[in-house]
């Protein structure tokens, strides 16, 4: 199955588009209300828009750039034993423009992040299990490090 | 719906706790009978005089309240567990206060009690692909909320090390707490970084421990101590639109909550308390991890937005202060058993205003409070008088 060949695993499904082409760029995944317009993410998978309570959400892409609302550098591993990726790590909250907050890990130098720093999301690995599979998720990386 | 102040009042009958601490050789029903059968003759009442029990704990499993009570007798009164995360106490108090309120019962008992599981807890708030990500550090959690505050009010880390400091030397005045010994400045800044801006001392130990409260229509009351009467019991279990990450709650941009769940659940307590912030003589706020206790004193309406840390540094919130906050040490000194960390609140408010809180006494305190918070989320308030 494995045939020596590294595979790139989605850590999550469901939470952004893959690419299909390596010109098309990666978008989270979210739901929009048509009836009172409320975003989240990610998307509601029962399609009941938990504000107005009615079945009326549609799935969007979400923009690829924000703003960091908060964000936190931890230097222990969570607890339970889910978490695979490195320690330290940053995570915390990015506003994207059309008006939703996503919760996310941040990627690059840490000493870039500051409140209402530009940041735009990427796909990148976590971790490596043990026989070589990259599991993959998307992440939040300051601008000024994007070429 | 009558008013909850129109309904009878409900005097507190009797208070009883452990010490808080780490108990190797005991188990949650052990301490839990203790603080019950402390209560009970704290209340100068009899086992058979309790009609009902609610029973708060979170990590203890189906029949907790039970466990404890068949230590000391089943009687054939209703045994109800109750399990809301770190407002469990504060909701097995508030059913308890309801039934006396209600006159369905005339003497009732509300218990919280803890083992706390040994090492990590993974909360059940976070979803699978979330704890994927490593979203469930709650200091972590609490550090994005306190660079937030941070950026909003100007308030430093050399602030919240300041609560610390406070409560730890509150914690020196009370044999039950845990931690007994004060800390420094210098040894909060320098203790171990856990999820920047935030530090180990900026986070509260774990605790095991219980405390056990009965509730009674003033007519049953016994004992010899100064009444203390239950003002309000209030519970708010979460708002939309607020974000609080330690309950995996991202706010809404669009429409965002019009009043926080502690701001909700302090209006409608003051209301039926008929009282403000302004006639509360002693707080116990709700001090999981330092820079909380700030905002919450802030959102409870003790003074306005960003202003706390000002306030802390003026002395404000200390011992003999104008609004004294944490007198027992708070969760900092105390420790937090998850399910019986708001009744170590409340039985300090008791105390306090019975006039028995010894070297740590506020002077003439006549009306107290306190706050619970935690995962769900949920938000309880309770204020006495006496």
């Amino acid at each position: 199955m494995n045939n020596g060949e590294k595979r790139i695993i989605p850590l999550t499904e469901g939470l952004y588009t893959l690419p299909a082409s390596p010109d098309e760029k990666p978008h989270l995944i979210g739901s929009r209300c048509i009836n009172c317009n409320e975003l989240y993410f990610p998307k509601k998978e029962k399609g009941l828009c938990i504000h107005c309570q009615q079945k009326t959400l549609e799935e969007v892409e979400l923009s690829r750039q924000g703003k960091i609302a908060s964000f936190t550098i931890v230097l222990q591993p969570p607890a339970g034993g889910f978490y695979h990726g490195p320690v330290p790590y940053a995570y915390g909250y990015v506003d994207l423009p059309e008006g939703v907050r996503v919760e996310t890990q941040f990627t690059g130098n840490f000493n870039n992040l500051e409140i209402d720093g530009d940041v735009e999301m990427v796909i990148e690995k976590l971790y490596e299990n043990a026989e070589g599979d990259e599991f993959v998720t998307y992440k939040f990386k300051p601008l000024k490090e994007q070429k | 719906m009558k008013p909850l102040n129109e309904m009878r009042e409900v005097a507190v009958g009797g208070i009883g706790v452990t010490k808080w601490g780490f108990y190797e050789n005991a188990e949650w029903f052990d301490f839990g009978s203790e603080a019950i059968l402390n209560a009970l003759k704290d209340a100068g009442m009899e086992w058979k005089d309790i009609q009902a029990a609610f029973c708060g704990s979170v990590y203890q499993g189906t029949g907790s309240g039970h466990q404890a009570i068949k230590e000391i007798g089943l009687t054939g009164i209703p045994i109800v567990n109750v399990e809301n995360a770190c407002s469990s106490c504060a909701s097995a108090f508030r059913l308890a206060y309801q039934t006396v309120a209600a006159e369905i019962y005339d003497i009732v008992l509300a218990v919280g009690m803890e083992k706390m599981p040994r090492g990590p807890i993974p909360s059940t708030a976070f979803r699978p692909w979330e704890l994927k990500l490593g979203f469930n550090v709650q200091p972590a959690n609490y550090a994005n909320i306190a660079v937030q505050y941070m950026e909003k009010t100007g308030a430093t880390i050399e602030d919240f090390s300041m609560v610390t400091v406070k409560n730890r030397r509150h914690g020196t005045l009370n044999p039950n707490a845990r931690f007994q010994k004060p800390v420094t400045l210098e040894e909060v800044l320098n203790s171990r970084l856990v999820a920047t801006p935030l530090r180990l001392l900026h986070c509260c130990p774990l605790a095991d421990g219980a405390a056990a409260f009965i509730l009674c229509s003033k007519n049953k009351l016994k004992s010899k101590h100064k009444a203390v009467t239950v003002a309000a019991s209030t519970l708010t279990s979460g708002v939309y639109g607020e974000g609080y990450p330690p309950a995996d709650l991202t706010p809404s941009l669009k429409y965002p909550a019009a009043m926080s769940l502690t701001e909700l659940s302090a209006k409608q307590a003051y209301e039926i308390a008929d009282c403000g912030p302004e006639n509360i003589d002693v707080v116990q706020a709700y001090d999981t991890m330092a820079p909380a206790e700030l905002w919450d004193l802030e959102e409870l309406g003790f003074c306005k937005p960003g202003e706390a840390p000002h306030l802390l540094r003026e002395g404000v919130f200390d011992l003999n202060g104008r609004i004294p906050v944490n007198t027992d040490g708070g969760l900092m000194s105390r420790g937090h058993p998850l399910g019986a960390t708001a009744g170590g609140q409340i039985y300090e408010i008791v105390l306090q205003l019975r006039g028995q809180a010894g070297p740590r006494q506020v002077k003439d305190a006549k009306v107290g409070l306190a706050h619970a918070m935690g995962a769900g989320p949920n938000s309880a308030v309770t204020i006495f008088k006496c």
